[in-house]
């Protein structure tokens, strides 16, 4: 590890046991300095009982964790250098906004001066210069998530948790807080942990994404690996929309195999070289609705699979419409993305379409019936 | 309701819910009072004006001394019970979850089932000379001779702080429990000791019911006639003993009517200037 001084947290085997159930298990990870970290996964998977040990307010059942190198279970919360947003924010109501952005400050014992100083100067970057004196109540919501964020910020936080703190917003302004907030961390260099259950929030703004299920890392990479090279079928079915059979193996030579879904279709698949399959393994199959080529006339060219469809339904979600197609021999249905250009416009229900895509695009996964994930 | 038209069904309905609390207010409060007022201010003689009953309050020291006296206790025993009351308000809202918290609330609420006559006499059982501590004292040998601890100022306190916690406990747990546990920890989050987060963010959260049950308590007590006569005895000089003095024993009823005016209008003085200090609005804290 030559780069061990860029490294801001680290947890070793961290475990947390409750009564009946264990929350996170046996969890290790670390996270370089300025990093954006997300921990994306289903509700009840255990990771707000990861960011409250990080914050302090759990103790875990055993591991450790370590903060630039220092242990920090003997630290309590106000004295952790973390600072949380919490998912409603946790806005001081009694408070104005100046005071609630200096109240870490004053704990600080900082001159008064200075933290009327500090308070205007990251008021000013988060772009709210000026209302310093406003209630909480007066700021729309997209401006108390920013205050929240200027609250911790103001204190230079090695850590920068933050619990879900988009669930409250309404979709448009999500959209637009998740690009600020990625700026935000940007220009301020905070290592950020960010902990949510929606994958689009993840994929926009990490550079690493830990992707948990019940209590344990599925994969931990950076969103393209997750989006792209998917390791466990939880993840393949989690992150991205994807089509999913079940099925069994036909044949197999090496990682290239043959295999046909339940419902009667047959696709050319591979599975990652690490993972060992045979023929007749029950197995599930991933394959994106954007990874299929679409085309209204026979392609001239041979590819790995191919499929001739009928239109059953269009979902039209403008850029986002979904064809939902049927093989007429076997009745195997299929989803693929709608394109925008003009041979679609009129393309109709019933109307044949012309599938293909190659066989790295489908991603088959050893079956395994505790492991399968939200979609 | 104001904004409904005049002639809206709704009207006859709501005058209809609204008259038990009109014919209370009005029957019960505002009748009494304005027969007292009258009483006050007539010459029982000469059936004249007279501002007399009031001067002889304001001439005699035994009379306004006794109201200072009272007032100052009231005061004294509503910080009293607001300081214990606190801590286990915070307890039972805070800490404690789920059953143990209904079951310990409840224990809070018990002893209020029993009179407060019976209680009163509790005490009395284990305050006077005879009684359970005084016994205890001598069997321990910790004291030579009986022990006389009833008829004092102390007492009386004690009896009064007992009497109103659960006034002040009830408010407190209601606002404490509407203070979400995500504000406490964003206050030791950022920084803050214990007492930072008590001072900045559970205090200021907590004024209202604080303010209520501030309000509650010293109304009481200041209006209390039992516990002051039973756990003060003859030299207890509460003000609601003067009044009950100027209608029963001496059946001077002007002058009682007097008493019972200036201690409406005083008390209310003294919550006023209460609020003006903590820079508190009656209606926030009600409403």
């Amino acid at each position: 590890m030559s780069k061990e001084t860029t490294i801001d947290l680290a947890c070793e085997n961290i475990c947390k046991h409750f009564s009946d159930f264990t929350a996170v298990d046996n969890i290790s990870f670390t996270i370089p300095k300025g990093s954006f970290f997300s921990i994306l996964g289903p509700s009840g998977c255990g990771k707000t009982t990861l960011l409250r040990m990080l914050a302090g307010f759990e103790m875990p059942s055993s591991g450790d964790l370590l903060i630039k190198q220092k242990s920090m279970l003997d630290v309590p919360p106000n004295k952790r250098p973390v600072n949380m947003v919490f998912q409603h924010l946790a806005l001081f109501p009694t408070m104005n906004i100046e005071e609630n952005i200096g109240y870490g400050l004053r704990r600080q014992s900082v001159p008064k001066a200075e933290i009327a100083q500090r308070v205007a100067a990251v008021l000013e970057r988060v772009g709210l210069a000026g209302s310093g004196k406003k209630r909480v109540d007066q700021l729309s919501g997209g401006q108390r998530q920013r205050i929240a964020l200027a609250r911790c910020l103001v204190l230079n936080p090695t850590l920068l948790l933050l619990d879900e703190p988009l669930g409250a917003l309404d979709l448009k302004l999500r959209e637009q807080m998740k690009i600020e907030l990625k700026l935000l961390q940007k220009e301020f260099g905070t290592t950020f942990v960010y902990i949510t259950h929606d994958q689009s929030e993840a994929l926009v703004m990490s550079d690493q994404i830990a992707v948990m299920n019940k209590g344990k890392f599925e994969q931990v990479g950076t969103p393209h690996q997750l989006y792209y090279q998917p390791e466990t079928a939880f993840v393949a079915g989690f992150v991205g929309d994807s089509n999913r059979w079940q099925g069994n193996i036909e044949s197999q030579d090496g990682t290239a195999v043959r295999v046909s879904t339940n419902d009667g279709l047959s696709f050319k698949a591979k599975v990652s070289a690490d993972k060992t399959v045979n023929a007749g393994n029950s197995v599930e199959i991933f394959v994106r609705p954007e990874a299929i080529n679409v085309s209204r006339t026979a392609p001239s060219e041979q590819t790995d699979n191919q499929l001739i469809c009928q239109v059953e339904t269009i979902l039209f979600d403008g850029a986002k419409s979904q064809i939902i197609a049927v093989e007429p021999e076997s009745g195997g249905k299929i989803t693929v993305t709608l394109p925008q250009t003009s041979d679609f416009a009129n393309l109709q229900n019933a109307d044949t379409i012309y599938l293909n895509w190659s066989a790295e695009q489908t991603l088959c996964f050893v079956d395994n019936p505790d492991n399968r994930g939200g979609v | 309701m104001s904004s409904l038209p005049a002639t809206s069904p709704f009207k006859l309905g709501m005058w209809l819910l609204l008259a038990p609390l009109c014919l209370w207010l009005i029957l019960l409060i505002i009748l009494p009072h304005l027969e007292l007022l009258a009483f006050s201010f007539t010459d029982p003689e000469q059936g004249s004006f007279t501002f007399g009953f009031y001067q002889e309050f304001f001439l005699e020291p035994l009379y306004w001394r006794t109201f200072v006296r009272t007032a100052v206790m009231s005061i004294m025993a509503t910080i009293l019970t607001l300081l214990i009351a606190f801590p286990v308000a915070f307890y039972i809202a805070k800490m404690l979850k789920g059953r143990s918290k209904g079951i310990v609330f409840a224990m809070c609420l018990i002893p209020f089932w029993v009179s407060e006559l019976v209680r009163t006499f509790g005490w009395m059982i284990l305050l006077r000379e005879s009684g359970v501590i005084s016994n205890f004292l001598q069997w321990s040998g910790l004291s030579a001779g009986p022990v006389e601890l009833l008829y004092t100022d102390a007492t009386i306190m004690l009896g009064l702080v007992y009497t109103s916690m659960l006034f002040m406990v009830v408010p407190l747990v209601s606002t404490l429990d509407s203070l979400d546990d995500s504000y406490i920890e964003a206050g030791y989050d950022l920084g803050g000791t214990n007492w930072n987060v008590l001072r900045e963010i559970v205090i200021p959260h907590a004024i209202p019911g604080v303010v209520s049950g501030c309000i509650i308590v010293f109304m009481l007590s200041l209006g209390n006639y039992l516990t002051p006569v039973l756990l003060g005895g003859k030299d207890s000089l509460w003000f609601t003993e003067q009044i009950y003095t100027q209608f029963i024993t001496r059946f001077n009823w002007e002058q009682g009517s007097a008493f019972g005016l200036l201690l409406l209008l005083l008390s209310s003085l003294i919550v006023w200037a209460g609020l003006k200090v903590s820079r508190q609005s009656f209606a926030k804290t009600m409403g």
